[in-house]
């Protein structure tokens, strides 16, 4: 008997005893429709959380180094961070630290008084390289950013977020215009494009950048930096580098072995992937529920398989009879059985690919259809259906011809 | 065509205590020939049927069919043996349910190997008179039409000799005739047939009767021609 042969065979049988089918298929289609309906709502929340952090943090491919062990909590800010972090730290793992491929300053504290004329508000004020807004992936939707020679010359000009521009100006323009920060005068410059909300639901916009050595030297008068960030060549293997960076500050800040670190690095990516991580726990969970359901709807499959083969004994005996071999009996119900169980599979992965969509659409999140997730479905039903169909052909197989067309 | 030498048949029963179904059984048909096997129940003739349709296997001697000895063939020599060269013909039919009786009359040609010519078992239903109800499944016909569609089936491999195990135990006496004068014509047409019954007047249609008791051949009758003329009077 040819395999095409036997597989019309098989569609036919399952046709004609359509009650039994459905039961047959009902298991598979419940374990395969919630493992890709979990696989790719899985998929979905893993990129959302991915993209909401990356939106928050900028690129992946920098890293931020901080002063003070890796016990200390918050983010760095003038007043909280020891004052270790030199300028000429930054500028010496630039020149001397492998795999990277540049780096930013930062200076930055919390909740400055900002002015423009009868109108205040508070800002974070960060005190930035020029390559820092690029490197974070912060966008200028008016105006321009801060440049070498802002730095170069010390210039008290100022990029705002869009907090700063509600807070102060509500129908006017901003650029152009001067602002006090601290009492210090700034002309603004150019405006941010919003970022949205952060972590914990609060506004990314409340900020100001200026020229690092303005901050350092006319607005807080201190040499130290709260944040270096760095830039990676390779930011899928950040370990080398990270390695190179601690040696290069451990000698400068004259640290030797058993003495700690006093300064923390901080890889983006490893955080993002953290995040990402506590939601996959879930899917795991519930992969390992669809597990079991397939082996369930495997052994629904086996058992009618069984009581199938008895039932069709005289079958079996008549078909031997008129030529079957032992052989061809097995694929028959081995075949019966793997197409059940993909038939069971597909109907599995329409309505769990559809119930991820639906939801994915409702919860805002992008839906995803995964195709690797599809075609393991495919192969696992057809794998179900010949693992749990073995027995029962075996058995069918080895029905006694003289037996079975004289009962 | 058959030829059977010194053929033994012994059974275990659950106990453990062997039975002699066959004991030396010798006797030969040939090709075309169309033979009656008569006995009791338990002389042995079940027995003998499953050996040569190639079901079953002897203990000892030999069992030559189209020459070949097949006595100690294996199981899916035997099966392939029965493809070919062996049409069956049950008492209860043996059609396979939800199926149609053109599907039935196709299972044959399943395991020959190749494609199905669907055509040529439309020609053999056509030829056992059920051409216009080949799509009914079998459920919807009659006892007489199922045998027939069964005997369109066992044609379907030409095989050169049909085994027909009372054919017509479980019709009516008219569906039975029909049953007969349609064996007869496969007769006339060049088959070899051997045929189980209990009933004389089936008996009758054929040439030769072999009469099996305690599992030895008792007598071996040829019919003389006017016994047989009204099967000659069909040709």
């Amino acid at each position: 008997m040819r395999i095409t042969q036997a597989f019309r065979l098989a569609l036919r049988t399952l046709i004609r005893n359509p009650l039994r089918s459905f039961f047959m298929m009902l298991g598979i289609t419940v374990g395969i429709a919630s493992l890709t309906a979990m696989a790719s709502l899985g998929a979905a929340t893993r990129q959302e959380t991915l993209r909401q952090f990356k939106r928050m943090v900028g690129t992946y491919d920098v890293i931020n180094i901080v002063p003070g062990a890796a016990s200390t909590r918050g983010m760095p800010s003038l007043t909280t961070v020891e004052p270790s972090l030199k300028f000429s730290d930054a500028a010496a793992i630039a020149d001397e630290a492998d795999g990277v491929l540049q780096v930013a300053e930062v200076q930055n504290a919390f909740d400055i008084d900002v002015k423009y004329r009868d109108k205040t508000t508070v800002s974070a004020i960060y005190g930035i390289s020029a390559n820092w807004l690029e490197m974070r992936s912060y966008f200028i939707e008016t105006g321009d950013v801060i440049t070498q020679e802002d730095i170069a010359g010390v210039a008290r000009v100022a990029v705002i977020g869009q907090d700063i521009v509600t807070g102060l100006f509500a129908n006017e323009n901003p650029l152009g215009k001067q602002v006090r920060i601290g009492n210090v005068p700034f002309q603004v410059k150019g405006v941010l494009v919003s970022r949205g909300a952060g972590p914990g639901g609060s506004s990314l916009d409340g900020v100001i950048f200026i020229p690092v050595t303005t901050a350092s030297r006319r607005l807080f008068n201190r040499d130290y930096l709260t944040t270096i960030t760095a830039q990676l060549e390779n930011p899928q293997r950040p370990e080398p580098a990270i390695e190179s960076i601690k040696a290069v500050l451990r000698e400068r800040h004259g640290i030797i072995p058993p003495g700690e670190d006093d300064f923390t690095i901080s890889d983006s990516r490893a955080n993002a992937e953290q995040v990402a991580e506590v939601s996959s726990t879930l899917g795991t969970i519930l992969t390992g529920v669809a597990v079991i359901a397939m082996i369930i709807g495997g052994t629904v499959i086996m058992s009618l398989m069984l009581i199938a083969v008895s039932e069709r004994r005289r079958e079996i005996g008549v078909r031997r009879a008129v030529g079957a071999t032992r052989r061809d009996v097995m694929m028959q119900f081995l075949i019966e059985a793997a197409t059940v169980s993909v038939i069971g599979g597909l109907a599995g992965i329409a309505l769990g690919t559809g119930g991820a969509v639906l939801t994915a659409i409702r919860q805002d999140l992008p839906p995803v259809l995964l195709w690797n997730v599809i075609g393991i479905a495919v192969v696992v039903s057809v794998g179900i259906g010949l693992v749990f169909g073995l027995q029962p052909a075996w058995k069918a197989a080895n029905i006694d011809p003289i037996d079975a067309l004289s009962s | 065509m058959i030829e059977v030498e010194n053929l033994e048949k012994t059974y275990r029963r659950g106990d453990g205590t062997p039975v002699r179904a066959l004991k030396d059984i010798t006797f030969s048909i040939d090709e075309g020939e169309f033979v009656t096997v008569r006995g009791a129940s338990g002389s042995g003739k079940s027995s003998l049927l499953n050996i040569l349709g190639c079901l079953d296997t002897p203990t000892s001697g030999v069992y030559r069919l189209g020459g070949e000895d097949v006595s100690g063939y294996s199981d899916e020599q035997r099966s392939r043996l029965r493809c070919r060269r062996i049409g069956f013909v049950f008492q209860t039919f043996n059609l396979l349910p939800r199926t149609t009786a053109l599907e039935n009359v196709e299972v044959p040609a399943l395991y020959r190997g190749g494609h199905i010519d669907v055509d040529k078992a439309r020609a053999l239903l056509d030829r056992v008179g059920l051409g216009e109800r080949s799509g009914h499944f079998v459920t919807e016909l009659s006892g007489g039409e199922q045998q027939r569609v069964a005997i369109a089936r066992a044609l379907m491999n030409d095989p050169p000799l049909l085994l027909a195990d009372e054919p017509t135990g479980n019709l009516d006496s008219a569906a039975g005739r029909s049953i007969m004068q349609l064996l007869s014509e496969l007769h006339a047409e060049g088959r070899t047939i051997i045929l189980v019954t209990h009933d004389e007047p089936t008996a009758a249609y054929a040439q030769r009767e072999l009469l099996i008791r305690d599992g030895v051949i008792a007598t071996d009758r040829r019919q003389s021609a006017s016994q047989t003329a009204t099967e000659q009077a069909r040709r």
